[in-house]
């Protein structure tokens, strides 16, 4: 019920946007969709060690179980909530979803989204972007998903067809792929990206956790820029 | 890895999970990918657009994909095959995956794939990763129609603050994740310059004479100049 309500108030409001009720059916699908397939890989995720344990009697006893998991949440299990969290504004419902199952999020799925949409030329924040975006990391999840299977299986077989020069060259494809996305938005909003750049040196060098500094840079640009878009409304209406 | 140890890590059933996972991750992409291109109409995508946008993921993924599989080729001698496969597939990233199987290993009592590595030992390891990496699972899965809904809210009130907050979220991210790379030495710092340069000159290029395909290039063409530049700056010095 509360669902037409919505379509209603969202087709009086959007002016700007054309009538969103298939956004609203997209939203929904990507919801069903996106929480079957984590479900079933949840599924596994437990299925896969419990066979180890019970039916091939490898059990290691709920100690040393309870002590790994332990371990691995006190290094890194604050990211659990906060990177969902953090990059959920970039993402959007079904990237969310993509990106949270298929990993890579800042280094594959962004990158490819945030490429997808300036090549359609979408402002951020619209739905067109939202829709180029999904589109972008889907196809990122779907190419990264059979390089990886064709790792496996060809094992070093396929890796080493690539020369060892080349191999060498693929430690810079972080600051490569970083500093390219930092390009986009430099060129279409040059004062954002050189705030962007000093508010992450900044952060870089704070004594924040580092757990938390992607975090707390977001939350901190977040702060900024909807403040002075608010100033900039304020001089543009008054 | 022990033999014995290694014959479990790669057994039939490993293998079926493993398979099943990555076919899971395979059906979401294709089926996000229709749900999207049914609603790209109405959020003001042309045909054209839609494939311009697939194209672009596909070429922009190459260049990080195969990084990834570099990767991936230490892990197997450490996890086996399967294994790998899947906590990669999924949403673990190579480092995360090493340091969670140590911590499993530890957690046992052993050293990864040292002695007294045996079958209690993997399973504690997989437990390990398997549970860790379900956190992400977890909190997506409960709380992103949460999120959602807050976004919903926000946009009702105040449509012009979505369009703010993720271009700042964008900012913010990737400013710290550029600049923590760039700092990481010359070769990383002139990686990142020489990508981001360059990519403003092609989108400059592609703007002003409307070049489609070179948009589509532009994160590749990047990637890759910015990773010669890296690898040159270090064999100069």
């Amino acid at each position: 019920m509360s669902m037409s309500q919505e379509v209603v108030r969202t087709a009086n409001k959007a002016k700007s946007e054309p009538a969103s009720s298939s956004m609203t059916r997209f939203h929904e699908q990507s919801h069903f969709w996106g929480r079957l397939t984590i479900l079933l890989v949840m599924i596994a995720s437990v299925g896969l060690p419990m066979y180890l344990s019970f039916v091939l009697g490898a059990h290691p006893g709920w100690g040393a179980i309870f002590a790994g998991l332990l371990g691995y949440a006190a290094f890194i299990g604050v990211l659990w909530i906060v990177e969902p969290v953090t990059y959920f504004p970039i993402l959007g419902i079904g990237g969310t979803y993509i990106a949270f199952l298929s990993g890579n999020i800042a280094n594959l799925c962004v990158p490819c989204s945030s490429a997808a949409q300036k090549a359609v030329g979408a402002e951020l924040g619209t739905q067109k972007a939202e829709i180029a975006g999904v589109l972008g990391i889907a196809l990122a999840s779907l190419t990264n998903t059979i390089v990886i299977i064709l790792t496996v299986l060809g094992g070093t077989f396929i890796v080493n067809l690539i020369p060892e020069s080349i191999q060498a060259s693929f430690v810079f494809v972080l600051p490569a792929i970083f500093g390219a996305v930092l390009g986009q938005f430099a060129f279409s909003k040059p004062k954002y990206g050189v705030m962007a750049v000093l508010l992450g040196i900044g952060v870089f060098f704070s004594p924040i956790p580092s757990l938390i500094k992607i975090a707390s840079c977001v939350a901190i640009s977040i702060a900024v820029i909807y403040n002075v878009e608010k100033a900039k409304d304020k001089k543009a209406h008054g | 890895m022990p033999g014995n140890v290694m014959n479990i890590a790669s057994s039939n059933i490993v293998w079926i999970v493993a398979f099943f996972v990555m076919g899971v991750v395979i059906f979401q992409a294709i089926m996000f990918m229709n749900i999207a291109k049914k609603a790209a109409p109405d959020a003001g995508l042309t045909p054209t657009e839609v494939s311009r946008a697939i194209r672009t993921g596909f070429i922009s993924s190459l260049g990080p994909s195969f990084g990834i599989a570099i990767v991936i080729v230490s892990l197997i001698a450490l996890l086996g095959p399967p294994i790998t496969m899947m906590r990669i597939g999924i949403i673990g990233s190579a480092a995360t995956e090493t340091a969670a199987a140590h911590i499993g290993a530890k957690a046992f009592g052993v050293e990864l794939g040292g002695a007294g590595f045996n079958e209690k030992a993997f399973a504690t390891v997989v437990w390990t990763m398997c549970l860790g990496g379900m956190g992400w699972l977890l909190v997506t899965f409960l709380f992103t129609k949460s999120l959602g809904k807050a976004e919903k809210a926000i946009r009702r009130k105040n449509p012009k603050a979505v369009a703010s907050i993720s271009l700042a979220a964008m900012l913010g991210a990737f400013g710290y994740l550029a600049s923590e790379q760039m700092l990481k030495g010359l070769g990383f710092f002139f990686a990142g310059i020489a990508s981001l340069g360059i990519m403003i000159v092609c989108m400059s290029i592609a703007e002003k004479k409307n070049i489609s395909w070179l948009r589509e290039w532009s994160l590749g063409i990047s990637m890759v100049c910015g990773m010669i530049v890296g690898t040159m700056v270090i064999a100069l010095t």
